[in-house]
C-alpha cells in the first residue's frame, strides 16, 4: 500500500490545523453515488445531438460533397459540409482555429462533415448517407522522413501560428524560432550552446551515442471529450464543456466568433480526466453550430473519436551523445530532439530541449530541437508535455554511463544533479529546488533497498529481476489567478474561484482558507464559477493550479479576515491587532466577555439596514518565478526471456511537492501520474500504418495499464518549499509521469545487460533487444 | 424504429420501458430511466465505466456486466443494480465510503463502474487478498489514480464489511 513517508526540509514546520493534513475530496461523495453531473449527463429542452464524420485517409483533395441523402434522411435537422459553416475568423495554421478544412484533409479521423438530430442513432445513420470524392495525397508519417528535402510536403504552408495554449503548460520567456523562406515540414526549431562541446567531449573518460524513440501516447482520460453549446435569442453563447481551460475557451471563441467575452459563458463541468488533453478543441465547432441552428447542441466524442481526433502527446526521436570523466562528471551533452508534431503546429519542443540538458550541471551543450509536421493527428499536452521523451533519453545514457565507470547510479546523479542557482540551457536560473533531495528519498525506498538486499539476484531459469530508477522533472506554467472570500449570515465562509478543478484543488483551497481563519474545513465550502461569475484564472494545467489559484485564495482569505477584525474592533472599540479569531469566533485579547461569532459578523454584515458592509475578501496575483517539481523514481521488474513480457514487481515515486497542503491528494497526483509513465514506458502506443491510418484506436488494443499491470505504487512525498507558493507548495500534477519509461528501462538493463532504446517496451522489442528474434 | 415493451427492476423499482433493437442496456438506464450515473468510456466493453450488476430469472447471485455490451430488450425480466442502487437511506454502501476515504476517487468518471465492480467482488469474495483484488478488477480502467488506492479502498471494504 501507499506508503507515508515523508521527507520534510529540516527547518521547522508550524504546527498548522488544516493545511497540511490528509484531507477527503469535497466533492467526493457525488462522485461515489454517481450524483456528479458530466457533460454527457446533461439534457437541455430540444437538445440535438451532433455525429461527425472524419476522413478515411490521412492526406488527401476533398472534391466534392454531396450530403443531399443525408439532410433528407427523416430525422435529420441539419448537416453542416465546410460550406454550410456559419462565418468564422479561420486559421489553418492552428488546429483550434478550424472547424473543417475546406479543400485539404490533413489526417485520419479529422472531421468534415456534422449532423444534427434530435436521436442520436439517426444521425448516426445520416453519416453513412454522405458521399466524399477525395484525391488521395501523399501521406508524411516517419518525422525523420518528414525532416529530408525532397520529402512531400504535409500540408499547404503555415501562416501565423498561434502557440498560446502551449505556453499554459510551460511558461519560460524563450522563443522558438518558426519556420521561414522554403517550404518544408519543419514547423520551428531551436538551439541552446553552453561551453565548447568539442573540448568537453575531449575531456570525457566515457562517451555514450544513441538514439531513443517514443511513441504517440494518448491521454485516455475515460471519459471522452464532451461538449454542450447553446445560443440564447438575446445573442448569449453559452458552453458547458469538459475542460480545463474555461477561460481560456471563452477568449479563443470570442476571438474566432466575433462575440464579446462578457456574452461567453463557459462552464468547466466536472472533468472526467484530462490530463492536459482537454483544455480546447471541439468547443468551436459545437458553439458554432448551435449558433446556427438557434437549438442547444451536444457532441460526445465515441472513444474512437476520442482516438484518432483529439490531440495525443507525440512520438520524439532523441539522438543524444554524452560524455563523463572517470569520476563521473558530466562533461559534454550533445542532442538532436526531433518531436512529431502530427499536421499542425504544437509540439513541446521547447520543455523537451530544455529538460534533455536541464537535470544536471554540464558546462558544455549543445541542444537543437525540431518540430516536424507529419499526416498524422496533431498533438497536445499530457502531462508534462514532452519531458518522458527527452528524459528516456538522458536517464538511460546516466545509467549507461555510470555501469561503464562502476559508479552507483544515485551517487553519479547527486553529483551532477541541478541545485538552486544553476542554469537551464537557456541560461535562466534555477530557484529553489528539490532534485537531489527526491534522489536522497528514492535511496530509501522499499523497492530501491531490495536492490541491496538482492545482489545477483539475476537468474532463474528463463527469468531476470532488475531494478532501476530515474529522475524527472517538469518546469510548469505561469499565469495570473484570483480568488474570492466571502462570509455568509449564518458564519459560514463561500470560496470562489475559476480553475477548473481537475486534481483535488477546491479541496486544497478550503484548507488553505480554513487556515487563515482558523476555522474547521466543514466550514467552508469552495465553488468554481463560470466565466461570468468567477473571477479570472489561468487554465488547470502546467500543473500550477495551487502554486498560483491557491495563493490568490490565501490572499482573499487573509483579505476577509482583515475585513472581520476590523468590524470586530470597531464594535470592541479596540485595535484589530488586539483581537484573536479561532474556531469561529473574534475575540478581544483575553477577554470572556467581548467575543463575536462568525454567525455575529455575518449578521452584521448582512441583515437590514446592517451597520457594516458585507465581508468579500478578494485576493489577486501574479508570477513569474517558476517552482520546477522533481521526482526520483525506482522500478523492479521481471524479465520473461522467453516471452519478452516485462512484469512490474514494484514502483516507488519520490517527488517534491514543496509543501504537500493536501497530502492525500499529493500522493494521488504521484501515483496516477506514475502509472501513466508505466503506460508510456511497457505498452502505449498509438500505432499507425505506411499510409497513416491509425491501427489501433480503442481501449483493448491501445494498451493502458490495468490492475493486473500495477503493483500499489509507493508514494515518497518530499518537501522543499518554494519561494512565492502558498504555505511553500510548488507544482505537483505532472512530474510524475515524466521518469516511468527511464526507470522501467533501466531496470530492464539491470535485469538482461541490454537497455532497450524504443519505447514501449513491448515483449517483441524486448526479444529483439536480446537478439532472440 | 419500432420500440417493445420490457419489463424489469431497477434499483429495486419496478419499470415497463418500449425500447428500441438497438439500445444498449446502458443508453435505456441513462437517457430514459434517468440514472446517469453509469457511464460510458468507450462502448466497446474496454473501460468498465458502465459496470452494473445484474441478475436474470434464473440467477442465484447478481452478476457483473458491461451494459455497454448488453441490449436494453436482453435485461427483460432482470434485476439491475447501478450506482444510484447502493446507498440505502442517505447512508453510503461501505465501498463509497471507502473510496473516499482512502483517495480512491479522483476524477469520478471510472468511480461508479469501479465501485460495482468491487462490490461484485466482494459480494463473491468478502475478503480477498491483494492479488484477487487486482485480479477482480482488472475489467475496470482508471487512469488517475494508479490503481494503489483503490486496492487500498477494496481492501478497507472489507474489512469494515466483516
Amino acid at each position: 500500500m501507499a506508503q507515508e513517508i515523508k521527507v520534510r526540509e529540516k527547518e521547522i514546520q508550524p504546527e498548522y490545523r488544516n493545511v497540511g493534513k490528509r484531507v477527503v475530496r469535497l466533492e467526493g461523495v457525488g462522485k461515489v453515488t454517481g450524483e456528479t453531473i458530466y457533460a454527457d449527463d446533461m439534457q437541455l429542452p430540444r437538445m440535438l445531438h451532433a455525429k461527425v464524420l472524419g476522413s478515411p485517409y490521412a492526406h488527401a483533395r476533398i472534391k466534392s460533397i454531396d450530403a443531399s441523402a443525408a439532410r433528407e434522411h427523416p430525422g435529420v435537422e441539419a448537416v453542416f459540409t465546410p460550406a454550410d459553416l456559419p462565418p468564422y475568423k479561420k486559421n489553418f495554421s492552428n488546429r483550434r482555429g478550424m472547424i473543417f478544412p475546406d479543400e485539404e484533409v490533413l489526417f485520419h479521423g479529422q472531421p468534415l462533415v456534422a449532423v444534427l438530430a434530435s436521436d442520436p442513432h439517426v444521425a448516426e445513420e445520416a453519416l453513412t448517407l454522405i458521399k466524399i470524392e477525395y484525391e488521395a495525397l501523399p501521406p508524411v508519417v516517419d518525422p525523420i522522413a518528414a525532416m529530408e528535402e525532397g520529402s512531400p510536403l504535409v500540408r499547404s504552408p503555415l501562416g501565423d501560428v498561434d502557440r498560446s495554449e502551449e505556453r499554459g503548460h510551460v511558461t519560460v520567456g524563450v522563443e522558438q524560432e518558426e519556420a521561414e523562406g522554403k517550404p518544408s515540414n519543419i514547423a520551428s526549431q531551436m538551439n541552446f550552446k553552453r561551453g565548447d562541446i568539442e573540448a568537453g567531449f575531449a575531456e570525457a573518460d566515457v562517451v555514450v551515442e544513441h538514439t531513443w524513440r517514443s511513441a504517440v501516447v494518448h491521454q485516455s482520460y475515460i471519459e471522452p471529450h464532451s461538449t454542450v453549446a447553446d445560443y440564447d435569442a438575446s445573442g448569449e453563447l453559452s458552453v458547458w464543456t469538459s475542460t480545463q481551460a474555461p477561460f481560456y475557451i471563452r477568449d479563443e471563441l470570442s476571438q474566432t466568433l466575433g462575440l464579446p467575452e462578457n456574452k461567453i459563458r463557459v462552464t468547466a463541468t466536472e472533468v472526467g480526466g484530462g490530463f492536459g488533453g482537454k483544455i480546447y478543441l471541439q468547443e468551436l465547432m459545437v458553439a458554432a453550430l448551435a449558433m446556427a441552428v438557434r437549438r442547444p447542441v451536444k457532441y460526445i466524442m465515441s472513444r474512437k473519436e476520442d482516438m484518432l481526433a483529439a490531440t495525443p502527446a507525440p512520438q520524439a526521436v532523441v539522438h543524444l551523445e554524452t560524455g563523463m570523466t572517470r569520476d563521473g562528471k558530466l562533461m559534454a551533452l550533445k542532442s538532436r530532439v526531433v518531436y512529431d508534431s502530427g499536421a499542425f503546429p504544437g509540439a513541446p519542443m521547447l520543455p523537451g530541449c530544455l529538460l534533455v540538458g536541464g537535470y544536471y550541471k554540464c558546462e558544455n551543450l549543445d541542444i537543437q530541437g525540431y518540430e516536424v509536421l507529419t499526416n498524422k493527428v496533431s498533438v497536445g499536452a499530457l502531462r508534462a508535455p514532452g519531458a518522458h521523451n527527452v528524459t528516456f533519453a538522458i536517464e538511460s545514457h546516466m545509467d549507461m554511463m555510470a555501469r561503464e565507470l562502476g559508479l552507483d547510479p544515485i551517487e553519479v546523479r547527486l553529483k551532477n544533479a541541478v541545485e538552486e542557482g544553476d542554469p537551464l540551457p537557456s541560461g535562466q536560473p534555477y530557484p529553489r529546488i528539490g532534485l537531489k533531495q527526491c534522489l536522497e528519498a528514492i535511496a530509501e525506498s522499499e523497492v530501491w533497498s531490495r536492490r541491496s538486499k538482492e545482489p545477483g539476484r539475476t537468474s532463474q531459469n528463463n527469468t531476470r529481476r532488475g531494478i532501476g530508477l530515474a529522475v524527472g522533472g517538469w518546469l510548469g506554467g505561469l499565469q495570473p489567478a484570483s480568488a474570492i472570500v466571502c462570509l455568509n449570515s449564518d458564519g459560514t465562509i463561500n470560496v470562489t474561484v475559476g480553475s477548473a478543478d481537475i486534481t483535488g484543488t477546491n479541496t486544497s483551497f478550503a484548507q488553505i482558507t480554513a487556515e487563515v481563519l482558523n476555522v474547521p474545513l466543514e466550514m467552508v465550502n469552495v465553488t468554481t464559477g463560470d466565466t461570468r461569475t468567477a473571477p479570472y484564472a489561468g487554465m488547470s494545467a502546467g500543473s500550477k493550479t495551487t502554486y498560483t489559484v491557491g495563493r490568490a485564495v490565501k490572499l482573499a482569505a487573509e483579505d476577509a479576515r482583515q475585513q472581520m477584525l476590523e468590524i470586530a474592533a470597531k464594535r470592541f472599540e479596540a485595535a484589530p491587532e488586539e483581537l484573536e479569531m479561532a474556531d469561529g469566533v473574534v475575540r478581544l485579547n483575553g477577554s470572556d466577555e467581548k467575543t463575536l461569532t462568525f454567525q455575529r459578523l455575518g449578521r452584521l454584515s448582512t441583515n437590514f439596514a446592517a451597520p457594516f458592509p458585507a465581508v468579500v475578501g478578494r485576493g489577486a496575483i501574479t508570477t513569474r518565478k517558476m517552482a520546477p517539481g522533481f521526482t526520483a523514481q525506482a522500478a523492479e521488474v521481471e524479465v520473461d526471456t522467453d516471452t519478452g513480457e516485462v512484469t512490474l514487481l514494484g514502483f516507488a515515486v519520490a517527488q517534491d511537492a514543496g509543501f504537500a497542503i493536501n497530502p492525500l491528494s499529493v500522493e494521488g497526483q504521484m501515483q496516477g501520474g506514475a502509472s501513466q509513465g508505466l503506460g508510456i514506458a511497457l505498452s502505449e502506443e498509438m500505432i499507425y500504418d505506411g499510409e497513416g491510418r491509425l491501427l489501433n484506436g480503442n481501449l483493448l488494443d491501445y494498451r493502458m495499464p490495468t490492475t493486473r499491470d500495477l503493483p500499489p505504487i509507493e508514494a515518497i512525498i518530499v518537501e522543499v518549499p518554494s519561494e512565492e507558493g502558498p504555505y511553500g507548495a510548488r507544482i505537483v500534477g505532472e512530474p510524475s509521469i515524466v521518469a516511468g519509461a527511464a526507470a522501467v528501462g533501466n531496470a530492464i538493463a539491470d535485469a538482461t545487460g541490454v537497455h532497450l532504446t524504443d519505447a514501449p517496451f513491448t515483449p517483441e522489442r524486448v526479444l529483439r533487444a536480446l537478439g532472440k528474434i | 424504429m419500432p420500440k417493445q415493451l420490457i419489463n424489469l427492476t431497477v434499483n429495486g423499482s419496478p419499470y415497463e420501458v418500449a425500447v428500441e433493437p438497438r439500445w444498449t442496456l446502458l443508453e435505456m438506464v441513462r437517457e430514459e430511466l434517468r440514472f446517469s450515473g453509469s457511464k460510458e468510456g468507450c462502448g466497446t466493453g474496454d473501460c468498465g465505466a458502465c459496470s452494473m450488476i445484474l441478475r436474470g430469472p434464473q440467477d442465484g447471485r447478481g452478476r457483473l456486466i458491461t451494459s455497454c455490451l448488453m441490449l436494453a430488450a436482453q435485461a427483460e425480466g432482470c434485476e439491475v443494480t447501478t450506482i444510484e442502487g447502493l446507498a440505502t437511506n442517505g447512508r453510503l454502501h461501505p465501498v463509497q465510503q471507502a473510496f473516499i476515504d482512502t483517495g480512491g476517487v479522483q476524477c469520478g468518471f471510472c468511480t461508479p463502474g469501479m465501485i460495482m465492480a468491487s462490490k461484485a467482488l466482494l459480494d463473491r469474495n468478502p475478503s480477498p487478498t491483494l492479488e484477487e483484488v487486482r485480479e477482480g478488477l482488472a475489467g475496470n480502467l482508471c487512469r488517475c489514480t494508479g490503481y494503489a488506492k483503490i486496492y487500498e479502498a477494496v481492501m478497507h471494504a472489507s474489512k469494515a464489511g466483516k
